[in-house]
This record gives structure tokens, C-alpha cells and sequence, in this order.
């Protein structure tokens, strides 16, 4: 509550500090179920971390840590020095999370939605409010959806919408859930370009979780690769092209393989 | 003992909800929108639906009271009984329960949507307070609209009583005598009686259907097993705080 | 359907609500809403009975206000009355406490009192009668009619007899036994007043013939009827009778309140005992009994204060019955 006062606007002349990220030894069981194991690593203030690995090992789990949605079995999350788990690390650092299905308030207008965080938190009058809320909508061109409901849009256009309504929230840091799935590879690339301005413009620190390879080689500053709920690697996005690790490599660069497909292959 | 723990666990999240809702109180006015459209949701819509069933439960009575207290000869009394119960009993436990179900599984169902598909997530992360824009202005409207839904419905049911006994052959009693009686037994007190019941009970079924709504896991069969959940819940919580209340309040 | 529009509707329907709340404020507490109108009058009395906040008050009939408040003011019971404005209370009227119906509230009823007398200023008192109450008469007949029966019940202990002693009856019995012969000779000798009796001769004769004796017993069951018939004022003679019974006055209440004739009473009682006991001792003969002369005084001046107490009770409407009946036992 008290941040609302301090919360400064990348869109005006003030700078924004960008935080880092630092995990240490985080461990996550849902009942018997170990989601994460040991998981340590620290992205460093502005940089774009892009975290991949198959479905179900832990991805999203460690992004929900990060914002405090989640709270560690063991181990910590640190948002510049901050204890993730503790409510009052959101009201000091400002984080937005762009969720998977977007997440948008369904019973909210477009514009009502990228509203929300400013008006709630006061931080201009509406006329400002709509200067905010306009200028992120053309980031995304997304003006003519202004006041249309999220039930009318389409899949891509919900999630730049999502990104939208978390530029409006002036994050210190941006963590984006799986941005460009079930989007169409020019939107895929538009929002992976998007990405990448917003922490040149911005100096955002951004850490995606993401499948897209292309996103993950051309924009991330360095690719780290979770499977099983271990942190099997973290590297330059070069190192990526030719993976010693032949699981890491099939991962990658899977080859579509109609003579000998991978679910006979689990037969034998 | 599982249910016991579960039912302590619901207990527990609807007292913590409802101290997390007070502590935001102070920012009521600046949500005055919300709060405005959450009395016209819980209010204004609710009021047809109200008159009807008040009116027909008047009637009902009269009709009752008529038939059972003709035969020796205290039909007047008719406007007392019906006086009295309504503004005691059931106007405030219809309105409960109307609430419960019209208002009270809207509730439930809107915020476990909320929070299956992880709005309710995406404002904590905005640093907003579910508590704050999503419960505390429903449990300030509920408790500006009650006595509002409370007091028509008596006045609705009281009518539909003296309506009931005029136009019925064998009661046809006259207005002005159902009138009397009911004015010479119905005190004020009993009207605020009722008041308070209806104040109450709206109040805990309202923090009782965001409970279980914010407490929804999973996915839209979860969604529909929460409205159950919460209506149910509701209405056993109108009935055995109505009988500790009317102890009390006697 | 706007935001604005929503708004004004429930700003309406919240208005409209307060209006309701308030509109059977009005209606159900007239009482308490006329709280800034009217002036207040004290009414004390020894007993509420069911008189409650909110029951009306009215002047010959008419309601002109209601009862405000009821409390204890020392040793009485005090009724603060809310009185119409408009409506000015002779300063002589009488309140009294009445019910509407066997089960219905009660209220406070004001007589007009008269007209020259200048009225109640706010906050005065007014004056009060003890209201007549059904119960109370009944519970006063009853205590009557207990100690009529304590008088009666120690009369027949001394005709029946008592812890094992042998009753007047008896004892007379055994003296009628042992006498015979001198109560043959009386017999005959009655006989013989009797036989002239009925010739008419003499003045008892005379008294028992005389058939105007009929005609004046009969004009004095008619009497008894009349007065029986007068059941209009029934309660309040009742009233009337057992307040003056209570304090002793008319022969009724010097009978069972008077200590002086309860000691005749006593006397008497007594000395019909002592006279069963000479009879059991074998102490004097018939005769004896007959010439003792302070015994035949006794018993007179017994019959006297009988008779006196019958005369008394003429005029005591039909309570009368009750009074014959009680003479006529003793």
C-alpha cells in the first residue's frame, strides 16, 4: 500500500530500477509430489533470463515463488534482497507476472483492466491514468480494443493485452508465462521483440519461462533449462546450438522422426 | 474428525478473510463505484424477487392463521400473527435466504472463477488486495442493502396478509381491524428485531460465499461444486444463527 | 444501462428504505413518536396490574394519549401519562386504571371531572381511584367466607363433641334418660300449652294463628327480592360491604372483625359448654337448668345480638342471602 507513493513511471523521465533475481537451494513439494529440487540460480539486474524445459518440470511453480504466489518448502527467493515470500516484498518492489492464459478480469473493459493497477494504487488522475493506459496499448496496437471485453478477443490478442496491463504496472520486473504459446509465429516474434525493447527502453529485468526456442536464442541474455525440477543447465544462448547433453540437445532441436517415432520407441 | 478439521479450516478462512476485509475499511470511499454497483447487484435486483415472496408469505399466513383461528372467533388477531412473524422471523430468514441464493451463489461463482483462472493471482502479483476490492465492498453493501430488503419485505408481507384476509370469503376481514391488531402488537422493537437478524445473517452469507469462492481450487467443475458448497453453507448457518439469535434477541 | 443510472437507482431504493424504517417507526411506536408533542401527567397507584408502556390513555372514552413510562416511586406504583396537547384534564378528574376485554391490554381511563375546575398543568398529578378488580373481590369474598366457616366450624365442635368427650346431644340424652318421669310430667305440660295454643289462646297462640304474620313474611321475601334484584350494582355494594366489613363496620363486620362481639361470641360458646358439662356431671336436674337464671340471661342477650345482626342486614343487598344464612346458623 505504502508503495504507491514511491512508485515511479518508466514512461516519464524517471528512472526505474531494474532488480535481480536470486534463488538459493529452493525445494517445492506438493504433498509427496517434489516439484523442485535444489534449484539455484541469480539473474542479474536487466538481463533477460529465459527459463525452458518440457512441460510439467517446475516452470511455472518457480515463476509463482518469485512473485510470492507460491511459498518455498525449502530454500529462498530473493527480489533485490528482498524475501519473495513475504506480502510486503510486492508493496516494496513492483512486479508484474503475464500469466499463461493471460488473466485478465473478464468482467473488466480492455481498458478498465490496464486501469486497474494505476487507479487502485493512485497513481495519476484519470487523465493521466489514460495517458498510461493508451501509450501501452499502442506498444502492443492494441488502441482499437480499448473497450472491448477479454471474452471478445482472441488468444494472441489476450495475451498482448497481458503484457500491456503489466507495462501499465512501471514493473521493476517483468516475468512473462509462456508469452508466445499458442500464438502464430509472426505474433510469436512480435512479442519476443517486444520483449527485448521493453529492457533496452526500460532497463526492465525480465524472466521468461518460455518453449519458443527462437525466443529463447534470439532475445535471452542467458537460457537456463529445468527438467525434472532440477536446473540442468544455464548458459549463453549460443552454447545452445550444439548441446553436449543428448537429452538437453533432443530437447532443443527435437528431430521429427515419422520411421521411428518417439512413443514406439518408449515401447521397446 | 477430517470434517471436524475442515469445518474449523472454513471457520478460520472466513474470520481471517473478514479481519483482512476490516483492515481495508478506510479505503471504502475511494471505492464508492464498486461498492455502488455491488448494492445494486445485491439491492436493487433482488427487490423483485423479495416483494413476491414476501407478499405470498403474508398471504399465506393470513391465510393460515385465518382458517385455524376462525373457528374460535379470534380472526382479528390475524394482523398481530401476521404482524409479528413477519417482522420477527420471516421477513428477515426469507431475505436471508433469497440472498443465499440469488446473491450469495453469484458471489461464489464469480470470485472461484476469479480465481480458477487466476485473476484473483493476477492482483495480488498488482499488489491489490482480493480482500480489499473484492470483498469488502460486497460486505458493506450487503449491510446497507439488508435492512433495506429487510424492511420491504415486512412491509410487503404485512400488505399481502391484510389483502389476503379481505378478499378471502370466510375470513373477510376488514383492513382497518387487521390494521389495529397488528399495530397494537407489532412494536417497533419486533421490526428491529428483524433488522438486526437480516443485518446478520445477509452479513454472514455474504463472508461466507467469498470464503469458499476465494478458496476454490482447481477448475470449472470446482467452480460449481463451490456455489453448492457456499449456498449450502449459507442456508444451515441463516437457520442455526436464527435460533441463537432469536434466543438472544428475545 | 449506466453507471450513473445504477447509482441514482440505489440512492432511490436506499432512500426508499430509510422512508420504510422510518414510516413504521411512526406507526408501530406512536408512543415514543410523539415524544415532542403533548405534556406529561404523573398517575400513582397501588397497583399497575397489566398497565405497560405504550397503552393507551382516555378521556371519557376518547383516546387523547398514551402511556409513556411506568415505575416504582417508593411505596406506590407511578403511570407517566403522555397527554394530546389539544386536550385540556379538569384538575378534579379521577384516573383509574380499565381493561379492554378479559384478555385485552389494559388502559388508563380519565373521567371529564367538572368544568369549573381549572386544568392539570403539564407535569402535575393527577388523582387516581383504586379501580375495581374483578380478582380482588373474589379473593376478599373468599377470606369472608373462611373466617365465617373458622365461626361456624368452632360452634359445631361444641354441638359434636371433641376429643373423645361425649356432645351435648348425648349428654342431654343421658339426662332426658335419667329424668324421665319429670320430663313426662313436662311433656304433658307442654301438651296442655300447646292444646290452648292452638285454641288461640293466650299471646303465643294468638302470634302463631294470626294470619297477618303470613302477609308480613311474605312482604319481606318480596323486599329480599328486590334487593336481590338490584345486580346492577353488585361489585361496587360487594365493594362496599367488605371494605365496611373489613373495618368493622354494620353488624356482619362487628361479628367477624369486632373483637368485642367475638368474645361475646366466646361467651357464649363457652358457657353452652359448661352447661353440657353440668349436664354430664349430673349437676342439677332439667328444671334447675331451666330456672338457673344467669344462664336463661345469657342466652337471651345472644338471641338479641342475633337478632340485631339479621336487622342489620337488611339493606345489604344480596348479600343478605349470605347474611340470613350466617344468622340463621348462629
Amino acid at each position: 500500500m505504502e508503495s504507491c507513493h514511491q512508485t515511479r513511471n518508466p514512461f516519464s523521465d524517471t528512472e526505474t530500477a531494474a532488480v535481480g533475481v536470486t534463488i538459493e537451494h529452493l525445494s517445492k513439494n506438493f504433498g509427496a509430489l517434489v516439484v523442485l529440487k535444489d534449484v539455484s540460480l541469480s539473474v542479474e539486474p536487466g538481463e533477460i533470463f529465459v527459463l525452458m524445459g518440457p512441460s510439467g518440470s517446475g516452470k511455472s511453480v518457480l515463476l509463482k515463488h518469485i512473485v510470492g504466489l507460491e511459498l518455498p518448502t525449502s530454500g529462498q527467493v530473493l527480489v533485490g534482497g528482498l524475501d519473495a515470500a513475504a506480502p510486503e516484498t510486492r508493496a516494496r518492489i513492483r512486479m508484474a507476472l503475464v500469466f499463461q492464459a493471460g488473466a485478465l478480469f473478464n468482467s473488466l473493459s480492455v481498458y478498465d483492466n490496464l486501469a486497474l493497477y494505476p487507479r487502485e494504487h493512485r497513481i495519476a488522475n484519470e487523465a493521466g491514468i489514460r495517458e498510461k493506459v493508451m501509450r501501452a496499448l499502442q506498444i502492443l496496437s492494441l488502441e482499437n480494443t480499448a473497450a472491448k471485453f477479454p471474452s471478445e478477443l482472441s488468444g494472441g490478442m489476450r495475451k498482448r493485452v497481458a503484457i500491456a496491463r503489466a507495462l501499465v504496472q512501471e514493473p521493476q520486473l517483468m516475468l512473462y508465462d509462456e508469452p508466445t504459446s499458442e500464438l502464430d509465429p509472426v505474433m510469436s516474434a512480435t512479442i519476443s521483440e517486444i520483449i527485448a525493447t521493453l529492457k533496452d527502453e526500460y532497463h526492465v529485468t525480465s524472466f521468461v519461462v518460455t518453449h519458443d526456442r527462437d525466443l529463447a536464442l534470439n532475445i535471452g541474455g542467458r537460457v537456463g533449462i529445468l527438467m525434472g525440477g532440477q536446473l540442468v543447465m544455464v548458459a549463453k544462448p549460443a552454447a545452445l546450438h550444439n548441446p553436449e547433453d543428448p537429452i538437453i540437445a533432443d530437447f532443443l532441436n527435437p528431430k521429427i522422426d515419422l520411421k521411428n517415432p518417439r512413443f514406439k520407441q518408449l515401447e521397446t | 474428525m477430517k470434517q471436524l478439521i475442515a469445518i474449523l479450516e472454513g471457520i478460520g478462512n472466513a474470520v481471517k478473510l473478514l479481519v483482512r476485509a476490516a483492515c481495508f475499511a478506510p479505503t471504502l470511499p475511494r471505492q464508492l463505484p464498486r461498492f455502488m454497483e455491488q448494492c445494486y447487484l445485491i439491492g436493487y435486483t433482488t427487490l423483485p424477487i423479495v416483494a413476491i415472496l414476501s407478499f405470498f408469505i403474508g398471504g399465506v399466513l393470513a391465510l393460515q392463521a385465518g382458517y385455524s383461528m376462525e373457528s374460535f372467533g379470534a380472526k382479528e388477531f390475524i394482523g398481530s400473527l401476521v404482524g409479528l412473524s413477519m417482522a420477527r422471523e420471516l421477513g428477515p430468514l426469507m431475505v436471508a435466504i433469497l440472498l443465499a441464493g440469488r446473491v450469495g451463489s453469484a458471489i461464489t461463482a464469480e470470485l472461484a472463477s476469479m480465481k480458477v483462472y487466476q485473476e484473483v493471482d493476477a492482483l495480488v502479483t498488482m499488489n491489490i488486495a482480493p480482500e480489499r476490492i473484492l470483498v469488502l465492498p460486497r460486505l458493506a453493501a450487503v449491510l446497507v442493502m439488508m435492512p433495506v430488503l429487510a424492511i420491504i419485505a415486512n412491509l410487503v408481507g404485512w400488505f399481502g396478509g391484510a389483502i389476503v384476509a379481505h378478499s378471502v370469503d370466510f375470513i373477510a376481514l376488514e383492513p382497518e381491524k387487521y390494521f389495529e391488531t397488528l399495530r397494537r402488537y407489532t412494536k417497533f422493537e419486533d421490526v428491529a428485531n428483524g433488522l438486526i437478524k437480516a443485518e446478520t445473517f445477509g452479513f454472514v452469507v455474504v463472508l461466507v460465499c467469498c470464503s469458499i469462492g476465494l478458496r476454490t481450487r482447481g477448475g470449472p467443475r470446482e467452480i460449481g461444486a463451490s456455489v453448492t458448497k457456499a449456498v449450502v453453507v449459507s442456508l444451515i448457518l441463516i437457520l442455526v444463527l436464527d435460533y441463537f439469535l432469536t434466543k438472544a434477541l428475545l | 444501462m449506466t453507471t450513473t443510472q445504477n447509482t441514482a437507482r440505489v440512492g432511490l431504493f436506499f432512500l426508499l428504505g430509510i422512508a420504510l424504517i422510518w414510516v413504521s417507526y411512526e406507526t408501530l411506536s406512536d408512543g415514543k413518536a410523539l415524544k415532542s408533542r403533548g405534556y406529561n401527567l404523573v398517575a400513582g397507584f397501588d397497583n399497575l396490574k397489566e398497565l405497560k408502556q405504550g397503552d393507551d390513555v382516555r378521556l371519557a372514552g376518547v383516546k387523547i394519549g398514551s402511556v409513556q413510562a411506568t415505575r416504582l416511586a417508593g411505596r406506590r406504583a407511578e403511570a407517566v401519562l403522555r397527554i394530546d396537547p389539544a386536550v385540556k384534564i379538569a384538575g378534579d378528574a379521577q384516573a383509574t386504571i380499565g381493561s379492554a376485554g378479559l384478555l385485552g391490554t389494559n388502559y388508563v381511563a380519565i373521567n371529564l371531572g367538572s368544568a369549573s375546575v381549572p386544568p392539570l398543568a403539564p407535569g402535575a398529578e393527577i388523582r387516581t381511584i383504586a379501580s375495581v378488580d374483578l380478582n380482588t373481590i373474589m379473593i376478599q369474598l373468599g377470606e369472608l367466607g373462611g373466617k365465617l366457616e373458622g365461626a361456624l366450624g368452632s360452634m359445631s365442635e361444641v354441638l359434636k363433641g371433641k376429643d373423645g368427650q361425649p356432645s351435648l346431644f348425648q349428654r342431654l340424652d343421658t339426662l332426658l334418660t335419667e329424668n324421665s318421669q319429670k320430663v313426662n310430667t313436662t311433656m304433658i305440660n307442654l301438651q296442655e300449652i300447646t292444646d290452648k295454643v292452638n285454641r288461640g289462646e293466650g299471646t303465643l297462640g294468638k302470634f302463631i294463628n294470626d294470619p297477618r304474620l303470613h302477609d308480613e313474611l311474605l312482604a319481606t321475601v318480596g323486599d329480599l327480592r328486590k334487593a336481590a334484584s338490584d345486580a346492577k350494582s353488585v361489585v361496587s355494594n360487594a365493594q362496599t360491604l367488605i371494605e365496611q366489613v373489613k373495618s368493622g363496620k354494620g353488624t356482619l363486620g362487628a361479628l367477624i372483625y369486632d373483637e368485642k362481639t367475638g368474645n361475646d361470641i366466646r361467651t357464649a360458646t363457652s358457657n353452652l359448654k359448661e352447661v353440657s358439662d353440668k349436664l354430664a356431671k349430673g349437676e342439677g336436674t332439667l328444671g334447675k337448668l331451666i330456672n338457673d337464671d344467669s344462664l336463661f340471661r345469657e342466652a337471651q342477650s345472644t338471641l338479641r345480638k342475633a337478632d340485631r345482626a339479621l336487622d342489620g342486614m337488611g339493606d345489604s343487598g344480596p348479600i343478605t342471602a349470605v347474611g340470613a344464612v350466617a344468622g340463621a346458623l348462629f
